[in-house]
This record gives C-alpha cells, sequence and structure tokens, in this order.
C-alpha cells in the first residue's frame, strides 16, 4: 500500500472506521473517532509497522495523516 | 499502575485518610470525577497549586477502564479549567504525563494544551528498567478561552 494510503488504513483501523470514512484533512481533536484509545492503538501500530519504538519527539509529532505517513516512511 | 508509574501502596485507613486531609483545598485539591446519571465515582484530579506564580499542576485518573476513551477527561477537565481560572484566579495550567502516556497525549493535544517541553529521563519507573521521559504541557488562561471560542470544547 502506498505511504499516504498506508497512514489512512492505519488510522482507520486504530478508530474502527473504513478507510473511505477518514477525512484527508483529520487532525487530533478535530474527528470524533480519533479518541484517546483509538491514539493509544494508532501510536503501537505504527510502532509495530516499523519495528520500533517511537521516541518522545515523533510520538509528540502526531497530529494528522502526513504525521503518521512520515514516519511510516521512515 | 503502569500508566501513572506509581507504586501500589497498600495503606492503612489512617494513612489513606492523611493523604486525603492533605488536600487543603487552597494549595491542593483532590476532585472526584463521578458519573453524572448513577453518581458512581469513575477517577479523580488532583490539582497542586503554586499559589504565587497563579499556575497549578493538573493530574488526573480514571480508574474505571469502562469509561476510557469516552472523552472524560477532557469533559470534566475543561470544568475544572473555568473553575481554576474563572474564580480561582489561576493564569496558567501544566500537564506532565509520562511520554509513553499516549492516551493522555492525545487528550492534552486535542483538547489544546501546548507541548512545551520534553523532559528526558525523567522519572524512575516503577515497574522497573530504564528511566521514563516525560513532557510538559502547559495552557494559559488566554489560551482556554481562545479555544473554547473557537472550538465549542
Amino acid at each position: 500500500m502506498s505511504v499516504p494510503e498506508g497512514a489512512k488504513v492505519l488510522l482507520a483501523e486504530a478508530v474502527n472506521c473504513d478507510a473511505a470514512a477518514i477525512p484527508d484533512d483529520v487532525r487530533i481533536g478535530h474527528f470524533d473517532l480519533w479518541d484517546s484509545l483509538a491514539h493509544l492503538r494508532l501510536v503501537l501500530a505504527v510502532e509495530q509497522h516499523i519495528g520500533r519504538q517511537l521516541d518522545p519527539d515523533e510520538v509528540m509529532r502526531i497530529d494528522k495523516l502526513s504525521d503518521i505517513a512520515a514516519l511510516l516512511a521512515g | 499502575m503502569g500508566p501513572l508509574n506509581a507504586p501500589v501502596r497498600n495503606w492503612t485507613s489512617p494513612e489513606l485518610k492523611a493523604h486525603i486531609a492533605s488536600a487543603d483545598n487552597e494549595h491542593r485539591y483532590l476532585i472526584g470525577t463521578f458519573d453524572a446519571a448513577s453518581q458512581v465515582q469513575i477517577g479523580f484530579f488532583m490539582v497542586d497549586v503554586e499559589s504565587f506564580h497563579r499556575r497549578a499542576i493538573f493530574n488526573v485518573v480514571v480508574g474505571e477502564k469502562s469509561y476510557w476513551g469516552k472523552g472524560v477527561v477532557n469533559e470534566a477537565r475543561a470544568a475544572l479549567l473555568d473553575e481554576f481560572f474563572d474564580n480561582r484566579g489561576l493564569e496558567k495550567a501544566v500537564g506532565m504525563p509520562l511520554a509513553r502516556n499516549f492516551a493522555a497525549v492525545f487528550n492534552y493535544k486535542a483538547q489544546g494544551w501546548r507541548h512545551e517541553g520534553t523532559l528526558r529521563a525523567h522519572c524512575i519507573s516503577a515497574a522497573g528498567g530504564p528511566r521514563l521521559d516525560q513532557y510538559q504541557f502547559g495552557l494559559t488562561k488566554d489560551e482556554w478561552v481562545a479555544a473554547r471560542r473557537e472550538r465549542s470544547l
């Protein structure tokens, strides 16, 4: 899967909805399904995907899809 | 108590009472969080006030797991921020979650708090292992007023 689409799929799995329902401009605090537990699932999924723990600066940067995509791209 | 990084304490009743009594409602507030319908307590806030600086550190626990991920923390904290900023002279709120407490980090960001710094290897891990990183988030009264106005928080 492409990186941007991969980010959307990962977020969709974390928030438990279809990827098509994720707006391209989704951001923390502006999408009801992206709640605290979904965020926990998302960060752990990113770590599993890239095979290492994120450092604190990387965790702090996760606000929107492009941030997730950047982490997946390494 | 992993997310809190606090050791389990087998307090006696007098020890527990002394801990609760340490909240004098001036320098420290211990505030229960309750389900509005059932009146069941689901957690609490501990707010430590530094009066001279008109600043307070907000700590929160939601112990009842069935309430996790339902916006309880930010709903209750919004009411407390209103109270402390509007009626108790507070000018800045501070929150200090562990860096790997991702749910807490989400809540601060979603509520409009600003990341002010990362404190590397700042805490001993109560569970053992390497020292833990911690974030500092901050929110001024003006920022809170603006956030509520813009986002109807």
